[in-house]
Formats: structure tokens, C-alpha cells, sequence
């Protein structure tokens, strides 16, 4: 009992043997999160770009996460990239609640008219995610996860989430990490075959973060932070930092920008030492704005003290600043040992990871902001994510896999999860398989209408595009496509 | 120009009657499947058997009087405001979009929409229930700037056709449409 997709297979196990499965060129993706814009972060940007370059590959992309307050029911966005906003309950943090059977039926709906082929979930926080991929496996679908973030072993709120991952990902087909230390964390929490893990770091737009030496204050050193003001992000240290570099140095100044619960301290710091004309608080900055600020300082200075990839000190080093991070998770892997110090997470080695960077930088042996950035720039992009997600190891590896059937998957279940948690959740992987065999006698899947494509081979958003910008002349239409979602359905 | 019969959202048999009155005036009517006497009978059995177990159990007759007028209104309330048997569109390229529902007593409700506030008529795509539909749905012009949008008007909302249907019903509607709109354009 597997959704067949349209192809004329009669045995839906068998997929890689079949012809028209055998070399699937392009693939229907769907990126579930409960993470996504309006929100902002480094999961939302690495899903929007991914899928933006899946689509200019030429694959079908679709997004499904939940509503953020006023924005829900489907919208479309550059490129013909579609999103599901769901109405489901926000519990926690921007996570949707669990129940592993509440949003079956929304899901399968989607993923049939859709035609999905590949569920590919990112972020362990998500619960929408784990949802989507127990459905998913439910449906015979092929799976995907990527992990954002990094575990501890000992609390007991990471002995439960851990515990959620290793019953989620043991019949997952496989799993991205950004990093290294970021797979090996995953391997160990999640009780995992290495063989299924790869590691795909995370990009940047190397357009969007360009140097520019000129608007660099010759006169002073300026320290810039970019990062949330929350504890993950070692904003206690960056408090302990201040007061004394500002003492060894007279002309050092520090830009920071972010907001969190935690910029209390970075002020009264900046109130016990009077140090208000040298240390600015800027608070929560736009995507756009990042780049104007980071090129106003000569360091880039990262204090967190668990990072699986560290997107902003890639975003420094592009904009050609010389970048002081903490050696903590994945860090390390990240920059070639010229472009960054490492220091270990605490104030006295920070400040003297701080101390070489600025004696550097007064006898002039740091690389010029354009080498940096020439250099950093063909490290991370996007295209080349979307080609090793495609190609390299998963998408199309995928889908020469076989999805474990329903007997298998109890049996890996319970012996991979333990008995009282295997066990448990094999019965809910009992119960939604009948509430998916219930929801097909309710609504057959004949009786579900096939979404329009607007990405992927005959997508119509291209092709629209076209046919649209002919029609303006003579009907004088809205231009803007994007903010018209409904013309791409009405085109078809 | 003819009739057709489509299913609905939930794999129900509806007929689409297209009815050309002139070049630029096109009606579409939904008609939705009859109430089925089986139907009918469950629910007044389900009632009154429900009241029969009260009345065995408390010996009051004042339950069955209450079962027999519950469901008589039940059944006039529910035929007058809920259920539809027909939802026609009558568009008239010079001059507006009439929107008619007809109820299964016999009751019709008409909603006019003239042609200067017409943007446009496309589908677009929600979620109904646990469900993602195509709906057809002509959008208003704000009348303060015509280039945005003010409100949707959503077209055979009960009936739910599904997209097939609409697809018919939209290449018509733009046919008149794109016809008016050229027209408007040669006299800019």
C-alpha cells in the first residue's frame, strides 16, 4: 500500500528496477520546517537558497511549514517556489505541537496532489518535520533530513530529544550535515549507519558580502559581532571581552549588532565603564543590512560556544575582515588557519586571540580584504550545495533506494529504538498507517486534484512568465507576479 | 452550449450547464445532487431512535413530541439555509457579474458586481478543512487604487467543483474578459 506515483509501475517497491525510476533526472522535492520565512535564521535561509537553486536545476520545489500569524494558505515566491503555510498550532519557540497523527491528513494531501518524490526535512527542533517524515515513510515515501544543530549528551532534555532523533532517523534514507563535527554528533545521538550521513556545509551569497576598505575608519581598530544576543551565542564572554580590551587599547571600538534577552549585560557593561562612544549596539539588523555593518570593522569577532557551521564568520571573512572565533563544534573545519584565530571559549584566551589579530593588523601582515574574499568566496555557494545535494549523495541516491515496507520498519523499530520506546512507536506507526488507509477510503487519491507545477520540468511559472509579460501589453495586468499568486493557477 | 457533469471536491457527481446568451454574455450554473431520501431517512431514524432510548428509559412522552418537531425544523432550517442546489454565474461583459445561489426551499440570494470593479476572474488555491482546493474567484479592484486588490469573491463556494470544471468555467470567463479589457484598451 504505497501512494504510486504516476508512472505505469505496478509494484511501487520495486522503484529502481522500474524504467521510468530508474535515472529520475529531475525530482519533486518538498522542504518541510516549521522554520521558515518570516522567520529569520539560518535554517530559513538555507532552505529558501537551496530550493532556489534546486529550481534552477530544473527539479520541482515546494515548501511546507506553518502559519505565521496573518500569512498562511499558499503563496508563491521568486521563481515559482511554493509554499504551504499550514494552520496548525505553534506550541513552542515556532514549533508546531506533536502528535505524530494530527497532520497526516493536510500532508498526505499535499504530498499526493503535489506528486512529491522526496521529503526532505530540515532541523531537529521541528517537530512538523519528524511529522512529515514519519508520514512520509508511512506513504512509502523517500526521506531526507538535514541537522542544523548541535546536541549535548547530558541533560535530560537532550537525552529525550536524542532519543526522538534515534526513533526518527533509523529508517530515515539519509542525512545531511552541515559539518563534520555536526555528522559525528548526529551519528552518536541519533545511534546511526556513518554510511547514511554526509556533510554538505552550509553557503553564502559571496555577491551580497563584498569588502569595502574605504568606509574603514583608518584612526581606530573597530571589533564587529553579528549574532543573536542569546547564551549559545557567548554573549557573557563577549561582556567579559570588552571592558578589557578597551583598556589595553584606546582607540578600539566595537560594533554590535543582533538583539536578544541578553544585550542587558552588553549595556551594563557599556554603563559600568563608560564606554558609550566606543561601544555601539545597533540591535536587530536586516539581512540586507549585514554587509553595511560588517564592512565598517577591521575583526570580526565570533563568541559561541556551540555552533554546528558558523554562517557569520564565513559573512566576516567574505566582507575581508580578519575573523577571532571560539574553537567549539564545527568551526574549525569551516576557515583555512590564515583567515581565522582560534581561541578557546573564555575571556583571557579571547582577548588574546583579540591581541594578535590587532597586532597584526597595526604591522600590516593581514591579507588585503580582497584576497579574502576572492579566496572565501569559491568556498561556499549555494549552487554548489544544491549540486551535492543533488547529485554527490543524496537526491539521486535516494531514489535508488528502496523504502523499508510497513513489517520491515516495525521490526527496525523495535530493534533499533529499544524495546519500550520501539515498541511504542511502532504502534504509532500502526495507527497512522490505518488512519492513512482511512484517509484514502475517504478521499481516494483519484478524487485529489494534481497541483499545477509552477517548477520542475513544464513548470508554469517560466512559461507564464512569458505568456504574462505578452498579455500586459493588451490587458495592462498587475506586473509583479510574485504578489499575484493566483494568476500562475488561473494561466494554466 | 451545453452540459457536463464533473465531480466535486468530495467525488460527488455535479453538472455544469453553459448557457451562451449572446457574444459577450455567458451563464454557468452548478447544480449540486439532489437531497437523497436515504440520506433523509438516517438522520430522522438516527433522531428518533436517540429519542426512543430516552423516552424507554425516563417514560416521558414529552422527549418523542420534542424529536418529532426537532426534526421538522431541523429539516425546514437546513433546506432553507444550508443546503444548495444551484450556484450560477451570469457574467455580461459590459456590464457586471451576477452571483446566484439557490436554496433548496426555493430560496435565492443574488449578488451583483459591476464590471468597473471586476479586476479580474482567476482560481487560486486554499485550505478547506483537511483539504488543499481550487476555487474560482473574482478579485475586486480597490477603489481607491485600481491596481490593487481589494477583496475575493469566491464563486461556487458550496458546490466545490473541482479544477476541470473551473478550468472550463475560467477559459470562458476570459474569453469575454480579454475581450472587454482589449476594447477598453483600444479606446485608451
Amino acid at each position: 500500500m504505497v501512494y504510486r506515483r504516476h508512472c505505469s509501475c505496478t509494484n511501487p517497491y520495486s522503484s529502481a528496477t522500474c524504467d521510468c525510476h530508474a535515472t529520475p533526472r529531475f525530482h519533486s522535492i518538498c522542504m518541510v520546517s516549521d522554520f521558515f520565512y518570516p522567520n529569520v535564521g539560518g535554517v530559513e535561509s538555507h532552505i529558501y537558497q537551496l530550493s532556489q537553486c534546486l529550481i534552477e536545476r530544473g527539479h520541482k520545489v515546494i515548501i511546507v511549514t506553518h502559519a505565521y500569524g496573518d500569512r498562511k494558505g499558499i503563496r508563491y515566491l521568486t521563481n515559482g517556489l511554493k509554499v504551504y503555510y499550514l494552520p496548525l498550532k505553534v506550541m513552542y519557540n515556532q514549533s508546531t505541537a506533536t502528535t505524530l497523527l494530527h497532520s497526516l491528513p493536510l500532508l498526505r494531501f499535499i504530498f499526493v496532489r503535489e506528486r512529491v518524490s522526496v521529503i526532505h526535512s530540515h532541523s531537529s527542533f521541528s517537530a512538523m518535520a519528524h511529522d512529515a517524515l514519519f508520514h512520509a515513510k508511512t506513504m512509502g515515501l523517500h526521506t531526507v533530513f538535514t541537522d542544523h544543530s548541535l546536541f549535548g549528551f547530558a541533560d535530560v532534555s537532550s537525552v529525550l530529544t536524542n532519543k526522538l532523533l534515534t526513533v526518527s532517523l533509523c529508517d530515515t534514507n539519509h542525512i545531511i550535515c552541515v559539518s563534520y563535527t555536526s555528522k559525528e554528533n548526529t551519528v552518536l545521538r541519533a545511534a546511526l549507519n556513518p554510511e547514511i550521513v554526509s556533510v554538505i556545509p552550509n553557503a553564502i551569497d559571496p555577491t551580497d558580502f563584498t569588502p569595502d576598505p574605504k568606509i574603514r575608519d583608518r584612526s581606530r581598530i573597530t571589533v564587529v559581532v553579528v549574532s543573536r544576543l542569546v547564551y549559545r551565542k557567548g554573549i557573557d564572554l563577549l561582556g567579559g571581552i570588552i571592558p578589557e580590551m578597551c583598556q589595553r587599547y584606546p582607540n578600539l571600538h566595537f560594533i554590535i549588532g543582533g538583539e536578544g534577552p541578553k544585550r542587558i549585560i552588553l549595556e551594563e557593561v557599556r554603563e559600568r565603564y563608560q564606554l558609550h562612544d566606543r561601544v555601539r549596539l545597533l540591535g536587530a539588523l536586516e539581512h540586507q543590512q549585514v554587509r553595511n555593518v560588517l564592512v565598517q570593522g577591521d575583526i570580526f569577532l565570533n563568541t559561541s560556544l556551540t555552533e554546528a557551521f558558523c554562517m557569520a564568520i564565513v559573512e566576516g571573512a567574505s566582507c575581508g575582515l580578519q575573523v577571532v572565533s571560539t574553537r567549539v563544534g564545527g568551526i574549525p573545519e569551516v576557515l583555512p588557519e590564515n583567515f581565522i584565530i582560534l581561541c578557546k571559549p573564555s575571556v583571557k584566551s579571547l582577548c588574546s586571540g583579540l591581541e594578535q589579530a590587532i597586532n597584526r593588523l597595526l604591522a600590516g601582515e593581514l591579507l588585503s580584504p580582497e584576497t579574502i574574499h576572492r579566496t572565501v568566496s569559491t568556498f561556499y555557494t549555494w549552487r554548489d550545495v544544491a549540486e551535492r545535494t543533488e547529485k554527490v549523495c543524496v537526491y539521486n541516491r535516494v531514489a535508488q533506494e528502496v523504502v523499508l515496507p510497513m513489517d520491515q520498519r516495525l521490526e527496525r523499530l523495535v530493534r533499533h529504538c529499544g524495546v519500550v520506546t520501539g515498541c511504542i512507536f511502532a504502534l504509532f506507526a500502526i495507527v497512522s498507517f490505518l488512519l492513512l488507509n482511512f484517509l484514502r477510503w475517504m478521499t481516494p487519491d483519484s478524487s485529489i486534484d494534481i497541483a499545477v507545477n509552477a517548477t520542475g520540468p513544464n513548470g508554469a511559472w517560466l512559461r507564464q512568465y512569458s505568456t504574462e509579460r505578452k498579455h500586459e501589453l493588451t490587458r495592462k495586468r498587475d506586473p509583479d507576479a510574485c504578489k499575484e499568486p493566483s494568476d500562475l493557477s488561473a494561466e494554466h | 452550449m451545453g452540459t457536463k457533469e464533473f465531480l466535486d471536491a468530495h467525488g460527488e457527481k455535479i453538472t455544469l450547464h453553459q448557457e451562451a446568451h449572446s457574444v459577450s454574455c455567458r451563464e454557468f450554473s452548478v447544480v449540486c445532487p439532489k437531497l437523497s431520501v436515504r440520506s433523509v431517512t438516517s438522520c430522522t431514524c438516527a433522531v428518533w431512535l436517540a429519542a426512543y432510548a430516552i423516552f424507554a428509559y425516563t417514560q416521558n412522552t414529552l422527549v418523542l413530541s420534542a424529536a418529532i418537531i426537532c426534526t421538522i425544523c431541523g429539516l425546514l432550517l437546513y433546506l432553507h439555509f444550508m443546503k444548495i442546489d444551484q450556484e450560477s454565474l451570469l457574467l455580461i461583459g459590459s456590464l457586471g457579474i451576477q452571483l446566484t445561489t439557490s436554496f433548496a426551499s426555493g430560496k435565492e440570494s443574488t449578488v451583483f458586481i459591476e464590471m468597473c470593479r471586476v479586476k479580474d476572474v482567476v482560481i487560486n488555491e486554499a485550505f478547506f478543512m483537511q483539504k488543499v482546493v481550487y476555487y474560482l474567484c473574482i478579485l475586486l479592484k480597490d477603489p481607491t487604487d485600481p491596481k490593487e486588490i481589494s477583496e475575493i469573491v469566491p464563486v461556487f463556494q458550496s458546490s466545490k467543483p473541482r479544477m476541470d470544471c473551473l478550468t472550463d468555467v475560467y477559459r470562458s470567463c476570459q474569453e469575454i474578459l480579454s475581450v472587454k479589457s482589449h476594447n477598453v484598451a483600444t479606446m485608451d
